[in-house]
């Protein structure tokens, strides 16, 4: 039997650790009855893309979370909270089927577009169909493409059939902002509706206006269905230079820095700014050496352990890190219910990890460095250019490994070349990268771990570490079948082990961002389960 | 004269072809695509990657890429933006202002500035003053324009407070005021490097001029020192300066990169390294095609000056 | 008192010692800043790459480290040595190259005018029209990274304004009458570029190779965070400078020191330059 309660745990757990730094004493202020003032909100990076079913990145999803509406969200403590549904489906309120296979959806009655027309089930199910338009450039289609039969039954209900039972998919939902059918239905290719650049949702805030390259200014919705919006307007400004965005953030010209607000070097003095609050925010996404097992010396188990016994984590995260991120053995954040808390700790032991690697029968030649059946220990590693923390910690890094006689080199790659198919067809040596690892709050990791899903042999995933373990490859398919939470918990504290064992990743840490928000500005919450930090803007105020 | 007009025209056509032909395979050759950056951790799976690609039309042979880019563009469509969609000529449209807006003040400024010490450095050579401006110009050449940018922003904005530390505009206020005062670092930033260049320039080409035979043999008939300066060295010491104008010119439509991002100008500078970056084709193609139009004309702009202003010069 | 030095005839005594003196100045200053670099990494007792994570951002003369640490506890003398040979290999390379190929092009096209001319000049235009992103982009996808490929890059991208500056001087200057008294008295095209037309061009030349050594020297740390250029942990004072970006406020040694270095280099390479011209230019010789 498919019991949903427990993937809708499943997404409770992430997140409960994230809860915000306490707030400082004193009354709680009051939002103000009617909508004041502007908040300017810092990227450095543009936002570009503004139909929700697009691909896009953090920063245009964090413009989406103001102009749309998901059917329901995910809130920090991990809890499904129903927005443009009046509740979320599950399987003791009827919402789903016992068999996870039939699905209604009722919807919150009285929500309109931001140009008036009432919002149906019509427009949930054209915005469904549209995701699964052969023609239409959708970002994702993973879990929609299962969804068949959809019906309006009612003008605010509306049901369809899964193919087969797909548990995340109610986290999937929970990011899939729903479109006007009225709007893009009536445009003649949606690819390039002008819909796309002058956005319509039912969300707390509509579109005012957009200077390319510089700013997208938005402007209260009053008719908004929900709590709020209490900001008469909001501004995301684009901020190319980190060092710039800091410094407009301390002088006051922007409010908030969202996503890589702070680096890590800014953060001391930060802290002693006046009128201004430093959050240091666990992500989801976890750093660490990504090896391409295929690639010589890197396919050699004892030389993986070797090279994680040597890395200093502990100076690499208080020195370079300044000690904001949390050290971590494992793919998954420590706040998600699978995370395995008894992987065997990593230990900084040069000694050992000599030892290892001579016992290995990797011997040192010429210039320090081991050599084993005429294959020398030496790698490159690779990460994106013009991020100065990250090619510090290549720099520890070496330092540490040619100390166990292994010879790194860095290569450091614009994005636009090191992620395309130097990446996914794994032609790479090592790469240091952040990856999140969960699918929505799910965490499965087929599509990183199995190896059907290794892009460079033809596979369809992104198993660019070409991993292959049999016993791996059964425990996922397990995992993502099973739908008792204990069973799915031990199946995937196994899998963590299994990967912690193997070393098919070198973890470094679960990442930290560090934002910052002007004194005076409430309603900042930060959600570790929404792509961006901007996702309630409409509960912000300013204190009168 | 006109024969020679048509001629070069002609040539600038074939040029402008041989450009867009040479750029198209340049780009698409080049390592990396414009989905590569959806890759590195999101939600979106090598599928999806894959057919969006080939909904982009990105996977055909490049001749055929090329020429249906070519077709499109001579009927007025130069495309549309991977990263806003919008058309191209719109996204390059709209950040022309601010380019225009910030590299005029600023080389308006560095022309003044620098002709005007350039010529008082040469007919004082190796005074103090000479020597302070060619240690002032090597330092301004030296250190990259984001410090200069940065320490001013520091100055200015942080520990004084006068000015804002960037953005063409507060949100919310438009006007000319607030314009102009957001206009004045960026604008001072960026005339400093190309006062530098002027200066140079200029000193030089007014040191050789001074040394001529007619100067001296004006100087030998008693002219009065003022007016052989202006009347007959200045004259003949500005005429090398139109080539540096003429290379000068598309560099005031490509914008100054750096400056650009230390201050968050939108302009264009920092719209052709995002494009690039994100291997945005038809944007980097546009830009590709404007600029080098701008080139054309400013070198053709050149050599008609030239030979307007030096007679001896046969246009051929 | 500057009056009496304007006057051409007032002290020539005086200005030649000065002139000299700067020249003189120049060349040492380099002559020192690569002697310096090339031999200083063999008598320090720090490595350029060593790093000492627990003695970073030590400030100059507070302790074993005479210009104090970088970010990484690395020493910033031995980064600041090897760094110039980086540095000073580029920007003189590079610099080199591009005026080569530039008075090549220029004076050829210059001189013969007519189709051959027509075409160099709109060759050069070619090249123009493309920005140097563009073509550090065009020529990285077909060389691999390293120091030689670098020195190529810049200097395949800064040939094209000496050229435009070389033909627009040498087309004056051809129609002129030591030129054309040369060509009547049967000396060789050659000869006459050489000896007559190209020491005639020598200022503005001059000045753009002094403008292009520093563009050089800093085109290089710009290509580098392209990615295409030289890779971590070798320093140039490009990278160092670009990399001490975000330590403006709490380590300011780790900017100005580079930014010093480069000032120096470049100034000293102007005040070279500037005696060089005096010399070469024939002009200045008759008198």
């Amino acid at each position: 039997m498919v019991d949903f309660r427990t993937d809708r745990r499943a997404v409770l757990g992430l997140g409960a650790a994230a809860a915000l730094a306490p707030r400082v004493g004193r009354a709680q202020p009051r939002p103000p009855e009617r909508p004041r003032g502007q908040v300017v909100v810092g990227l450095s990076q543009e936002p570009t893309v503004f139909n929700p079913l697009m691909p896009g990145i953090e920063v245009d999803q964090g413009v989406w979370w103001n102009l749309f509406s998901p059917l329901w969200f995910t809130d920090p403590e991990g809890n499904l909270v129903a927005d443009l549904a009046q509740d979320v489906p599950t399987t003791e309120n009827g919402g789903i089927s016992a068999d996870g296979l039939a699905w209604k959806v009722k919807l919150r009655p009285g929500v309109t577009w931001h140009d008036g027309t009432p919002f149906t089930a019509e427009d949930v199910k054209f915005t469904l169909e549209l995701i699964n338009n052969s023609a239409f450039r959708a970002r994702s289609r993973v879990g929609h493409q299962l969804v068949r039969d959809i019906q309006v039954t009612a003008p605010d209900e509306i049901t369809w059939r899964m193919e087969r039972a797909y548990a995340p998919y109610l986290s999937i939902l929970s990011l899939t902002f729903m479109v006007p059918k009225h709007i893009l239905g009536a445009a003649g290719d949606p690819n390039t509706a002008p819909f796309n650049n002058a956005p319509v949702g039912t969300g707390p805030f509509r579109w005012a206006s957009r200077t390319a390259g510089d700013n997208i200014t938005l402007t209260a919705n009053t008719a908004y269905h929900g709590n709020g919006p209490f900001l008469e307007r909001v501004v995301f400004k684009y901020i190319p230079d980190l060092t710039v965005l800091y410094t407009q953030f301390r002088t006051g010209q922007v409010d908030h820095t969202s996503i890589q607000g702070i680096s890590p070097p800014f953060v001391r003095e930060a802290r002693t700014l006046r009128g201004r609050t430093i959050h240091v925010n666990q992500q989801a996404s976890v750093e660490h050496i990504a090896p391409n097992l295929e690639y010589g010396p890197l396919a050699d188990k004892a030389v993986r352990q070797a090279l994680y016994m040597a890395i200093n984590k502990r100076a690499l995260i208080d020195a370079i890190y300044y000690g904001l991120p949390t050290p971590s053995e494992s793919f998954l954040p420590r706040q998600s219910w699978a995370f395995n808390p008894d992987l065997p700790a990593h230990r900084h032991d040069p000694a050992a990890a000599n030892a290892l690697l001579d016992q290995a029968g990797w011997r040192r030649g010429a210039g320090g460095v081991r050599e084993k059946n005429g294959v020398k220990l030496e790698f490159t590693n690779s990460t994106t250019t013009g991020n100065p923390v990250r090619e510090q910690s290549q720099l520890l890094l070496m330092q540490d490994w040619r100390a166990i006689g292994a010879g790194m080199r860095v290569q450091n790659m614009p994005a636009a070349v090191i992620w395309g198919e130097f990446w996914q067809q794994s032609r790479f040596q090592s790469v240091m990268v952040a990856v999140n690892f969960t699918l929505g709050a799910d965490p499965d990791v087929t599509p990183r771990f199995h190896s059907s899903a290794i892009g460079a042999k033809g596979g369809r995933g992104q198993n660019n570490y070409q991993f292959a373990n049999e016993e791996m490859d059964r425990l996922l398919v397990l995992g993502a079948t099973q739908f008792d939470q204990a069973q799915r918990r031990a199946t995937y504290h196994r899998i963590q082990a299994l990967l912690r064992e193997e070393l098919a990743i070198l973890p470094l840490f679960q990442r930290a961002d560090v934002e910052g928000v002007k004194e005076g500005l409430n309603g900042y919450r930060p959600n570790q389960n929404c792509s961006s930090n901007c996702w309630n803007i409409r509960e912000w105020f300013w204190t009168a | 004269m006109s024969g020679f007009l048509v001629r070069r025209l002609g040539q600038s056509l074939v040029l402008l072809v041989l450009v867009s032909m040479v750029g198209f395979a340049i780009l698409h050759l080049a390592p990396g695509g414009p989905m590569s950056q959806f890759a590195s951790g999101s939600d979106m799976t090598q599928e999806d990657l894959d057919r969006i690609a080939e909904q982009l039309g990105l996977n055909r042979p490049l001749p055929v890429q090329y020429a249906e880019w070519f077709w499109r563009m001579l009927q007025g469509d130069w495309g549309r933006s991977f990263r806003d969609g919008e058309a191209v000529l719109n996204v390059i449209g709209s950040h022309l202002g601010a380019t225009l807006q910030l590299m005029l003040t600023a080389t308006l400024l560095a022309i003044l500035l620098g002709v005007a010490i350039g010529t008082l450095s040469a007919i004082r050579r190796h005074s103090v003053f000479d020597t302070l401006a060619t240690v002032g110009a090597m330092i301004a050449l030296s250190i990259p324009t984001f410090w200069f940018g940065l320490v001013a922003i520091y100055l200015f904005s942080v520990w004084l407070g006068w000015l804002p530390s960037g953005n063409r505009s507060t949100p919310g206020d438009g006007s000319l005021p607030d314009l102009l005062r957001h206009l004045i670092l960026p604008a001072m930033v960026l005339a400093l490097v190309e006062t530098a260049i002027w200066s140079r320039f200029m000193r030089s080409s007014m040191l050789d001029v001074v040394n001529q035979d007619y100067i001296r043999t004006a100087r030998a008939k008693g002219v009065p020192e003022g007016r052989i300066l202006l009347r007959h060295a200045f004259r003949n010491a500005a005429l090398p300066m139109i080539t540096v104008l003429g290379l000068q010119l598309p560099t005031l439509l490509g914008g100054a990169l750096v400056t650009e991002t230390v201050f968050t100008w939108p302009g264009m500078g920092r719209l052709f390294l995002d494009s690039i970056s994100y291997r945005d084709y038809p944007v980097v193609m546009g830009i590709l095609m404007f600029s080098a139009t701008l080139v054309l004309l400013g070198s053709l702009l050149a050599d008609l000056l030239h030979a307007v202003a030096d007679p001896r010069i046969r246009l051929g | 008192m500057s009056l009496t030095i304007t006057r051409p005839l007032a002290a020539p005594a005086f200005r030649r010692f000065r002139r000299h003196r700067l020249a003189a100045f120049g060349a040492a200053t380099i002559l020192l800043l690569t002697l310096g670099c090339f031999l200083g990494p063999f008598l320090l007792p720090f490595d350029d790459t060593t790093i000492d994570i627990m003695n970073r951002f030590a400030p100059p003369l507070s302790g074993v480290h005479v210009l104090g640490t970088d970010e990484l506890g690395r020493d910033m003398l031995a980064r600041l040595m090897m760094g110039g040979r980086v540095s000073l290999m580029v920007g003189f390379t590079a610099m080199a190259i591009g005026m080569a190929v530039g008075i090549l092009v220029g004076a050829v096209a210059g001189f013969h005018g007519g189709w051959l001319g027509a075409a160099l000049m709109r060759f050069v235009d070619a090249v123009l029209c493309f920005p140097s992103i563009f073509l550090l982009l065009a020529l990285a996808a077909l060389v691999s990274p390293g120091l030689l490929s670098i020195i190529i890059l810049i200097g395949a991208t800064s040939w094209m304004d000496v050229a435009r500056i070389v033909e627009g001087q040498v087309k004056s200057l051809r129609e002129r009458d030591f030129a054309v008294a040369a060509e009547v008295l049967g000396a060789s095209d050659a000869r006459i570029i050489v000896h007559e037309l190209v020491p005639n061009a020598v200022a503005p030349i001059v000045v753009a190779a002094t403008l292009n050594v520093a563009r050089a020297i800093l085109l290089e740390s710009y290509v580098s965070f392209l990615g295409y250029g030289i890779q971590p942990p070798v320093p140039s004072w490009g990278n160092m400078l670009n990399n001490a970006q975000i330590y403006l406020t709490s380590a300011p040694w780790l900017a100005i020191l580079p930014g010093l270095a480069i000032t120096l280099a470049v100034t000293s390479f102007n005040f070279l330059g500037d005696g060089l011209r005096d010399a070469l230019d024939p002009r200045m010789r008759a008198r």
